[in-house]
């Protein structure tokens, strides 16, 4: 019984941070239409990005997470505004190919810059844990855990109730309307794929502080953003939420009972049924 | 007549092609295998993606499925190559069949996002199966000379591009471009939607999964992750769309220049090679998102213009 409720902890924890991986992704996808398979490549940069500031200036690994965003944000900006605006337009697929060119592009050059070898972020803490009632609970991920929710949380509230907020969401429902109540499209669009990096900058680096990094991860971490974002559906984030608690929770209960090697076929396997089923999402609205 | 001078302009061609492993340069030949396999799979691919509209990313399933129906005949039940390729054949078409009943009634994205998945699970269940060796492998009979596979792989992407070029004129094929162009428009018009998109899935499946069996025979060594490669199904659809999805030969041509130019490349400066791969696909699609066929089609009267009215035309 107690080795099943670390599990049930354990992939919550797991499950936060997979929520905020995913924000992005669902964030992008719901406002521009774009599925954009670079965004696991995004998340991969905002860890290197965590790692140098930790490694090379000595900073505090939560405390390097908003430069990470920053700088994930202003590559997100250029590259919406230079390439994605140029195609996005055009059939929905070249926008899926464009983006993974961009994916091949970001991680080869990571490649070359910094190498193929495995790194970690490891705080001087890194061992710290918490024990409750007999269930470990490791400092880190519940800081990683606490960070995802917030942000989310925050992300909820700026769609809701700030001007550019609004914007955004104007944006994602009639392009044109919005643009007769000075909406700029290139702007908004621009800056919603900027946030969407941002995010995916701060799930990077707090991913760099629990598991390892390598210029590949990011094609594993693009799929599972999908798969929560189809299961969360890409209304709301707090249904994102949902979805990354429900995905951390399934991987962690599979790998306990039927073994390690199936974890992968649990979460995509439910991303086929979900989409055989409720072809528009779990939670989300019916097309 | 130009129709007639075309057709025996590529008829010398595949000549040519044929005579390639009587010419010597094993060297060539290995990578006129890979090139011809993966103009294959372009073509494959051109059937469910090009004409059909339909965007799958779960094609190197069928890939995986053909080579493990030869690896696992030939090593487990130590039948003869040309079994395993029918095996490996009917379990493609078969799990096209299953699947293509379930996943053709998305559209878009959701259809992309769900062929990936199952791609993706199809790796993750292989590598626990252990009739096919598990996430380790299967090491199959070593086999003689590699002219038979050049051969057997001309072969088979002469076949792919007759059946597309039928396909391009019969009844099926008009039917398929009416579901790519407008699906409701095609039911109303008396196109039995389903079974024309669930038998264009299985089409491509079949040469895509014969394309399986000819590699796995001739690597003589397959697992999961190499088959089941999520990248070679991004391959197969950058070569179809770079090339001209949904016309005859546009595919073919795209594995053609853009494999030789990898090649290239990769001689002359490897680690910056994959990384190129990547920067024309940005370029092709921002200027020529309709392929080289497109392109040549239109350069001679609109020139340097072509591009920038690509642009234009979906740029926000």
């Amino acid at each position: 019984m107690a080795l099943f409720v670390q599990v049930l902890v354990s992939g919550i924890l797991l499950g936060g941070l997979y929520a905020l991986m995913a924000l992005g992704l669902a964030l992008v996808w719901g406002v521009l239409n774009i599925v954009n398979l670079s965004h696991g490549a995004l998340i991969m940069l905002g860890a290197y990005v965590t790692y140098f500031l930790v490694t090379g200036a000595h900073f505090d690994p939560f405390a390097a997470l908003p430069i990470a965003a920053a700088v994930l944000f202003a590559i997100g900006y250029a590259i919406q505004r230079g390439i994605l605006n140029l195609v996005i337009r055009g059939p929905m697929f070249n926008t899926l190919l464009i983006t993974f060119g961009i994916e091949v592009v970001l991680m080869y050059l990571a490649q070359l810059w910094f190498s193929a070898d495995y790194r970690t972020i490891n705080p001087g803490y890194a061992g710290a844990s918490y024990a409750v009632g007999g269930i470990t609970i490791p400092f880190v991920q519940l800081i990683a855990f606490a960070i995802a929710i917030g942000l989310t949380a925050a992300m909820w509230l700026f769609l809701l109730h700030s001007r550019t907020g609004r914007g955004i969401r104007a944006a994602a429902q009639n392009l044109v309307a919005a643009r007769l109540y000075g909406v700029s499209p290139k702007r908004i669009y621009a800056l919603t794929f900027g946030l969407g990096a941002a995010l995916a900058g701060v799930a990077g680096g707090l991913y760099g502080t629990v598991s390892q990094i390598n210029p590949y991860i990011g094609g594993a971490l693009t799929a599972k953003s999908f798969v929560i974002a189809i299961i969360g559906g890409l209304d709301n984030p707090l249904w994102v939420i949902v979805g990354g608690l429900f995905l951390g929770v399934i991987e962690s209960l599979t790998a306990l009972f039927i073994g390690p090697t199936y974890r992968d076929v649990a979460s995509f396997g439910i991303l086929v049924l979900i989409l055989i089923v409720r072809p528009s999402g779990l939670l989300g609205r019916t097309a | 007549m130009k129709k007639i001078v075309r057709g025996v302009v590529l008829c010398v061609i595949v000549a040519l092609l044929a005579a390639l492993p009587w010419m010597g340069n094993t060297v060539l030949v290995q990578f006129g295998i890979n090139l011809l396999l993966l103009a294959t799979l372009a073509q494959g691919w051109n059937i469910i993606g090009g004409y059909t509209g339909y965007p799958s990313f779960g094609n190197s399933v069928f890939y995986g499925l053909g080579a493990y129906g030869v690896a696992i005949a030939m090593v487990q039940y130590h039948l003869p190559f040309w079994a395993g390729m029918l095996i490996g054949l009917g379990l493609g078409v078969a799990f096209a069949g299953l699947l293509g009943l379930a996943v053709l009634r998305l559209k878009g994205h959701y259809f992309a996002i769900c062929t990936l998945g199952l791609a993706l699970v199809m790796t993750a269940i292989v590598s626990n199966l252990e009739i096919a060796g598990s996430n380790i492998g299967l090491v199959l009979p070593l086999h003689t000379g590699e002219a038979l596979f050049y051969e057997l792989a001309l072969g088979l992407l002469v076949l792919t591009t007759l059946t597309i070029f039928w396909l391009s004129r019969s009844r099926f094929g008009v039917g398929l471009i009416a579901i790519r162009e407008n699906e409701e428009g095609a039911a109303v018009l008396g196109v039995n939607t389903t079974l024309y998109k669930i038998l264009a899935f299985m089409l491509s499946a079949a040469f895509t999964a014969l394309a399986g069996g000819i590699y796995a025979y001739y690597i003589t060594f397959i697992d999961p992750a190499g088959v089941f490669d999520v990248v070679l199904n991004v391959k197969m659809i950058i070569m179809a769309v770079f090339g001209g999805p949904g016309s005859v030969l546009g595919p073919v041509i795209g594995a053609f220049v853009l494999s030789a130019t990898s090649e290239v490349l990769a001689t002359k400066v490897t680690s910056i090679a994959s990384m190129f791969f990547g920067v024309v696909i940005v370029v092709a699609v921002v200027f020529m998102p309709r392929g080289i066929i497109d392109l040549v089609k239109n350069l001679r009267q609109a020139g340097w213009r072509y591009f920038i009215g690509n642009v234009r035309a979906h740029r926000l």
